[in-house]
């Protein structure tokens, strides 16, 4: 039963999606030596799961659309140590149906932080932490609701594991995981727990593909659902990322396919029960 | 929900608990670092390690050495474990032993302590007796060899000889001929055999091997090791690699074409004519090639030298005698400190190039004194062109090397004038450095270079 409620929505629910705030695995920059990557991203929903893992069709016409753009820039301070700034530009419209809709559009939630390689592998693994602070780019209007994000600064502790990938897996390619935690600075939160896991085999001179395994859980007590995912505190979602690109490039112009739900009160039936069964 | 966040912490901690792991036995590695596995044998076999996991003791610090001792026979062994230590001229400085008795089939692990020592490097034999087996292991450490000093013996006319060497060299026409080889060309690269005139009118060849993928490209300038043969370079994607076989070295036979047994020696009694006058230019006009071929895509503003070995030198001469040289990697550099190399030969058990050359030639010739080798051979030790090195430099060496014992290239490495110098040993390599450096020379260029 479940089965036949899932792929519907996999299938249905198009949504081509890059998460903006995505950073660049734990590989050292190098000193003096700085990485620019530009991002767009475009992400659409119409439906989502309920609380109880329902699937709930959205209103006629309603859809939710965002256009986002990134800006991630890191600099090697030195051999261990680096800088990282990422700034989202977002542009959003929230389709209510019935010919009503609402645009936001603005600056994000800047990630400014330091990376640290704790231990180098014989310069093949690397094992390093992440420190960021969160900062709003927006104001809160008064009513306290952005539809760019959550209008609170916070701060985000990530630690990252990558590398070459052990050669009785491949020749050639690469892996990196991260697990962080994300606190934002509201008696709302939302504490943020999130799991990363991605491999990279380069298929050709300049093509290589990857696959990317995410996890992510917002808790919050305010479990207000929001079809917008940047407003909302409580949710969770569990990802698969294929993609195809130029190796030195990162997402500039992925194609990735995306399966994300938007969970309203999540405390019974979390993607990751879709998840389990069919990822 | 709560299975949601069973998986999630599960698969989180099994991460963590992974890392942690795997960062405590980095923890345990740097302080006992496991030394290479290779097949050892016998009835009884010692593996020291030293604390420090590349071999090198600050003056004030302990040395210690973690020494796992396995009996590989059925039966219980008794006997002696003892340690000598030596200074690198083999002068005794210590001599201690334990008794041993060891199960069958079993290991243990004994600690080594010795009190701290002065800067220099030491060589430190395990031995293991017993009424039917003997075996000795053979380690170097290093106490900061940063402080190690040694005397120039640097003619006083020195920079004017070299001065003058360089005005021959440029009397000589190039007359470059580059010729696209397509039977090794390959997709991604463009191969080139190159040859040009150099000292003496020799002519000498290398090889030139640019990426097809992009217009101008830093150069990675390799120079011989003894009587090597140079090869196209395809390893390097961001990098123009230019090979240069010096005389009689690979395709650069045409007049010199001796075995290694005497290649070092050819004129070794006249400093005008010896050997390496020409070959030290031959490297220069590589340079100068590289400089007038700037159509080829080559970064002139970006040119590296390296080499291992007799390269190693001739990388650090190249960089000393001309300032189109911007980076200089070197491993084991031959010949440097040579007054020290001979005294530290001396107390060799079984000669080693160079100086199992030089000595038997001393043999042979009643009239060749060793102030002649000299007078000779301080026109050619690489420590005297050390301090003419202004760029960023980056040394290898390995802590077992007698062809190049440590003592000598961290005295050419001290006199290198660069403020910008690193030197990395590998404690278990003798004349080489292992996979590791290379890696980390690879992070070093890109970032000396500011390459992406």
């Amino acid at each position: 039963m479940k089965t036949r409620r899932i792929f519907p929505f996999a299938f249905c629910l198009l949504m081509l999606f890059i998460f903006p705030y995505k950073t660049f695995a734990g590989f050292p920059i190098g000193k003096y030596r700085n990485l620019v990557v530009p991002s767009f991203s475009y992400y659409s929903q119409t439906d989502h799961f309920d609380v109880h893992g329902n699937y709930v069709k959205g209103a006629p016409g309603a859809r939710f659309s965002s256009f986002s753009a990134n800006l991630y820039v890191g600099y090697g301070i030195s051999r261990r140590l680096d800088v990282i700034i990422s700034v989202p530009y977002l542009y959003q419209v929230n389709n209510l149906g019935q010919g009503n809709s609402i645009i936001s559009q603005g600056a994000g939630d800047m990630v400014a932080g330091l990376s640290y390689n704790l231990i180098n592998f014989k310069y093949v693994r690397f094992l390093s932490v992440q420190v960021s602070g969160i900062i709003p780019l927006y104001t809160v209007p008064a009513n306290g609701n952005s539809a760019l994000g959550l209008g609170n600064s916070g701060t985000e502790i990530k630690l990252m594991y990558c590398g070459n990938l052990p050669g009785f897996i491949a020749d050639k390619g690469y892996f990196n995981t991260e697990v962080a935690y994300r606190r934002y600075f509201d008696v709302q939160g939302p504490d943020q727990l999130s799991f990363l896991a991605t491999v990279g085999i380069p298929i050709s001179w300049h093509n290589q593909v990857s696959l990317d395994v995410s996890v992510f859980r917002s808790f919050s007590s305010n479990t207000t659902f929001n079809i917008n995912y940047n407003a909302e505190r409580n949710y969770a979602f569990c990802e698969t990322t294929a993609q195809f690109r130029p190796p030195v490039f990162t997402p500039v112009f992925d194609v990735p396919r995306r399966l994300l739900c938007s969970l309203r009160d999540k405390y019974r039936f979390g993607l990751w029960r879709f998840g389990s069964n069919h990822f | 929900m709560k299975r949601f966040c069973c998986l999630f912490f599960l698969v989180a901690a099994m991460l963590i608990a992974g890392v942690s792991r795997a960062s405590a036995f980095q923890q345990q590695q740097q302080e006992f670092p496991e030394p290479p596995k290779t097949q050892e044998t016998g009835d009884i076999v010692l593996r020291p390690t030293p604390k420090s996991d590349n071999g090198i003791f600050k003056k004030n610090e302990e040395i210690v050495y973690r020494l796992k001792i396995t009996n590989n026979t059925n039966s219980y062994k008794q006997g002696k474990i003892s340690y000598l230590l030596t200074s690198d001229e083999g002068k005794k400085v210590r001599l201690d032993s334990v008794h041993l008795a060891i199960r069958g089939n079993s290991s243990k692990e004994i600690l080594v302590k010795m009190l701290p020592k002065p800067a220099g490097f030491y060589r430190i034999n395990f031995m293991v007796n017993t009424p039917d087996y003997d075996d000795t292991v053979r380690k170097v450490f290093g106490v900061n060899p940063q402080e190690i000093r040694s005397q120039l013996h640097k003619p006083a006319d020195f920079e004017a000889f070299w001065k003058q060497s360089r005005v021959q060299l440029e009397k000589v026409a190039p007359r470059y001929r580059v010729l696209e080889r397509e039977d090794l060309s390959t997709d991604r690269k463009k191969v080139y055999s190159v040859e040009m005139h150099s000292f003496d009118d020799l002519v000498i060849r290398g090889w030139l091997v640019i990426p097809r993928d992009g217009k101008k490209f830093p150069v990675h300038y390799r120079v011989p090791g003894y009587v090597v043969s140079l090869n196209p370079n395809m390893d390097s994607d961001d990098f123009i690699a230019f090979d240069i076989n010096v005389r009689g070295n690979g395709n650069s036979k045409d007049v010199i074409n001796i075995g290694t047994d005497n290649y070092c020696l050819v004129n070794v009694e006249n400093r005008d004519k010896y050997i390496y006058r020409g070959v030290y230019m031959d490297c220069i006009r590589g340079l100068d090639f590289l400089c007038s071929h700037e159509n080829l895509g080559i970064d002139t503003s970006k040119i590296f030298v390296e080499g291992g070995s007799q390269g190693g030198a001739l990388a650090l001469i190249t960089a000393a005698l001309d300032k189109r040289v911007k980076l200089l990697t070197m491993q084991v550099p031959l010949y440097a400190d040579i007054h020290d190399n001979m005294n530290i030969s001396a107390s060799y058990d079984k000669q080693v190039f160079p100086f199992k050359v030089f000595r038997r030639y001393n043999d042979i010739h009643p009239g060749f004194t060793w102030d002649k080798f000299f007078s000779t051979f301080d026109y050619y030790d690489p420590q005297n062109f050390a301090p003419m090195v202004k760029c960023p430099v980056l040394m290898g060496i390995g802590l077992l090397d007698q062809f190049c014992p440590p003592r000598c290239s961290m005295a050419l490495f001290n006199h290198i004038s660069s403020n910008s110098k690193e030197y990395i040993c590998v404690p278990n390599s003798t004349h080489e450095v292992n996979m590791e450096y290379f890696m980390f020379q690879n992070v070093w260029l890109r970032e000396k270079f500011r390459i992406p």
